[in-house]
């Protein structure tokens, strides 16, 4: 045993050195980099603060910083990434990352909606096990849970100077985050109504969706906010100030329609395909969906109803226990680059949250800037609502009285 | 080689143990551990504690799932039934009259399984679609209601738990028929039983093990399952093994979950002893597949 003790010695010193001269590789790179919303290579920076690391000068790294993985999992809805013009099988986005760093990305489009995606991996989670995933993009309130369960890792905001330098402000310092750094903003978006022109006309007014005319034609969503929310504001009440009473108003009137044979059905992300198949002709749907889906049906439109619709945050989450940390952070930081992130609001056609990319979008096309879904009026802005923050309490009431009319 | 020859009483056991462990492993202490949190209280957040006094968990998801308890057996009793009256024809047909075809038909039977049970019900989604290959033509032609359909509705559900669990039935009868020494039903026909006489008499109750097992393969897992009814039915036809998964992995209403579970488990048990008992066990296993 004894013997051993000489040669552990000069190991922890070499990684001194080598911690060293990455520091100082850092620094350099540091002073290098430009501020605002020009593009930075991640650095081995200082330690996690809020301001922008390429301005404050970089201290002793503890550790060296790892490299890329080979691989990166990465789970995401459809519609949400922007294709390979040449290869649909392929992202623009994933290949140039791969092209930067070497890290081939294992992008599925695996989550249908927030609840069930959920279910397939919380009992990994529950039992502190890897998921499998490195980055999975969920919506705020499942995101809220999800850092409260304490089942998302804190990122290290030291790798992600462009998610520090180009974050909206409006999207900083949320309730269930106090630190900010356990979940970054993907893309937000509206819900409201999705239709096959051809068959309704231009729809604006959330009554339509419970018009008997639409029977047997018609989308609800397996996501009980959208869904719920949507029948408050045709009820006249307000999701952002939701209680318990508007919850059972809603209930009410979905199960009253459903009993006079509405006969909706309750979908996730499928809600689309059936709208582009022509199973239904009228669903609510999510803003940027509608554009995606056109080349596959040109009669798609959709519409913010003129009684309101909602607004949601999708966030990238690190599930707890994830392989490759590092290079999760760095995909992320990578499409908060402004000119990458331009082009993926240029095709999904939500709203960006990297400050920046609007700049970029308008530059390279000026029609851009009167796209309602990326840029939306603000008389639309004002007709939207964020559904209220629910307690464990209320949630688990509104859950459970959703699950009445999902028939389960 | 000693120690077994000196205790030879021991061979039996030792030849059963691996199928013993794996049912301890995979099958009873996951048992146990469902059987305890069904007597849970408590939410995801806050943590759940154990009291025997939450029997009322059992009671609850009973009094509030009885709709979706009786619709499972129904749905699954029917597609039963379906099953037992397409598979008994097409299994009689390939064990008397499919010659040297018999692998192949037979191999036909089994070919589905080749493509994910999830895809081939998502085709059947697509291709009864209500704008889908059959129906939309037919409607352009005007010979339909617009509003006509077939996906999401019972019809749906069961015809796709019958066509997924198909094969479950027609194998096992395929093995008991294909059992059958012939020249008994040439002796019954000898001693001038009718042909029917002769299928009633001896053909059918010498297959009756089949149909015992096939029955049990297709009407248990049709009692659970969640994959038909998820993609081929609506909110009005939601069946058990919906509302399990649904309490599972949306609501994280572990204890009421793990309560249905348990109910669902203990009215198969009992449907099945009813059904042997009927069918009469004993000659059924001595003779079994």
């Amino acid at each position: 045993m004894s013997d051993q003790e000489p040669l552990q010695q000069p190991i922890p010193r070499r990684q001194f050195l080598a911690g060293a001269s990455l520091a100082g590789f850092a620094a350099f790179l540091a002073a290098c980099g430009t501020q605002g919303t020009q593009s930075q290579p991640p650095t081995a920076g200082p330690p996690a603060t809020s301001g922008p690391p390429a301005t404050t000068g970089p201290t002793a790294a503890p550790t060296p910083p790892p490299s890329p993985s080979a691989e990166l999992n990465f789970a995401n809805w459809t519609f949400y990434l922007d294709p390979d013009p040449e290869d649909e099988t392929k992202f623009t986005t994933l290949e140039d990352f791969r092209a930067e760093f070497g890290t081939q990305v294992n992008y599925q489009e695996v989550i249908d909606d927030n609840d069930s995606f959920m279910g397939t991996i919380q009992p990994q989670l529950q039992a502190g096990q890897d998921t499998g995933w490195d980055i999975i993009v969920v919506t705020d309130w499942m995101a809220a849970r999800i850092i409260r369960l304490g089942w998302a890792e804190q990122m290290d905001l030291g790798n992600m100077p462009n998610v520090t330098a180009n974050l909206q402000d409006a999207y900083k310092g949320v309730s269930w985050d106090s630190t900010d750094d356990h979940h970054v903003p993907w893309q937000s978006g509206m819900t409201g109504l999705g239709f096959d022109r051809e068959s309704t006309g231009d729809l604006t007014s959330v009554r339509e969706l419970f018009d008997l005319k639409y029977r047997g034609q018609i989308d609800y969503l397996t996501e009980m906010r959208d869904t719920i929310g949507l029948t408050m504001l045709h009820l006249g009440a307000d999701p952002a100030a939701a209680t318990r009473a508007d919850c059972d108003a809603a209930i009410a009137e979905i199960t009253r329609v459903q009993n006079e044979g509405m006969n909706a059905n309750f979908r996730g992300n499928a809600y689309a395909r059936d709208l582009t198949r022509g199973d239904v002709v009228l669903s609510m749907a999510w803003s940027g969906d509608m554009v995606a889906a056109l080349p596959d049906n040109p009669n798609l439109g959709f519409a913010v109803p003129s009684e309101g619709g909602m607004l949601w945050t999708d966030n990238c989450i690190i599930p707890k226990g994830a392989q490759n940390k590092y290079t999760a952070e760095l995909m992320i930081d990578y499409v908060y680059r402004p000119e990458v992130a331009a082009r993926i609001a240029a095709y999904v056609n939500y709203i960006t949250p990297v400050k920046g990319a609007a700049e970029i979008l308008i530059a390279s096309d000026p029609e851009m800037a009167n796209n309602p879904l990326i840029f939306p009026p603000e008389d639309v802005l004002a007709r939207l609502h964020i559904f209220v923050g629910l307690s464990e309490d209320d949630e688990a009431y509104f859950d459970e009285q959703f699950a009445t009319v999902l028939g389960l | 080689m000693r120690f077994l020859r000196q205790h030879r009483g021991l061979v039996p056991y030792l030849l059963l143990a691996p199928g013993i462990l794996w049912l301890l492993l995979f099958y009873v202490a996951p048992g146990i551990v469902m059987l305890g949190s069904s007597f849970w209280e408590g939410s995801l957040e806050r943590g759940y504690a154990f009291s025997l006094e939450n029997y009322t968990n059992y009671t609850n998801a009973l009094s509030r799932f009885q709709p979706h308890f009786v619709r499972s057996i129904e749905y699954a009793g029917i597609a039963t039934l379906l099953t037992l009256l397409i598979a008994y024809p097409l299994a009689y047909g390939i064990a008397f009259r499919g010659g040297r075809f018999k692998n192949l038909l037979l191999f036909m039977v089994i070919a589905p399984f080749f493509t994910s049970f999830l895809l081939r019900t998502i085709s059947w989604q697509i291709i009864l679609g209500d704008q889908g290959i059959v129906l939309g033509p037919i409607k352009e032609a005007g010979l339909l209601d617009n509003n006509f359909a077939i996906i999401s509705t019972p019809f749906a559900v069961i015809a796709g738990i019958t066509y997924n669990f198909l094969p479950f039935m027609t194998l096992p009868i395929y093995v008991s028929l294909e059992k059958i020494d012939i020249r008994l039903i040439e002796a019954a026909q000898d001693l001038y039983a009718s042909r029917s006489n002769a299928f009633r008499r001896i053909t059918l109750p010498l297959s009756l093990p089949g149909v015992f097992a096939g029955s049990l393969l297709t009407f248990i897992p049709a009692m659970g399952d969640f994959v038909n009814a998820e993609l081929l039915g609506n909110p009005q036809t939601t069946m058990i093994g919906n509302v399990i998964q649904n309490q599972f992995l949306t609501q994280n209403n572990y204890p009421t979950a793990s309560a249905i579970s348990f109910l669902l488990m203990a009215g198969i048990l009992i449907a099945v002893a009813v059904y042997a008992r009927l069918l009469g066990t004993e000659e059924l296993t001595s003779g079994g597949v």
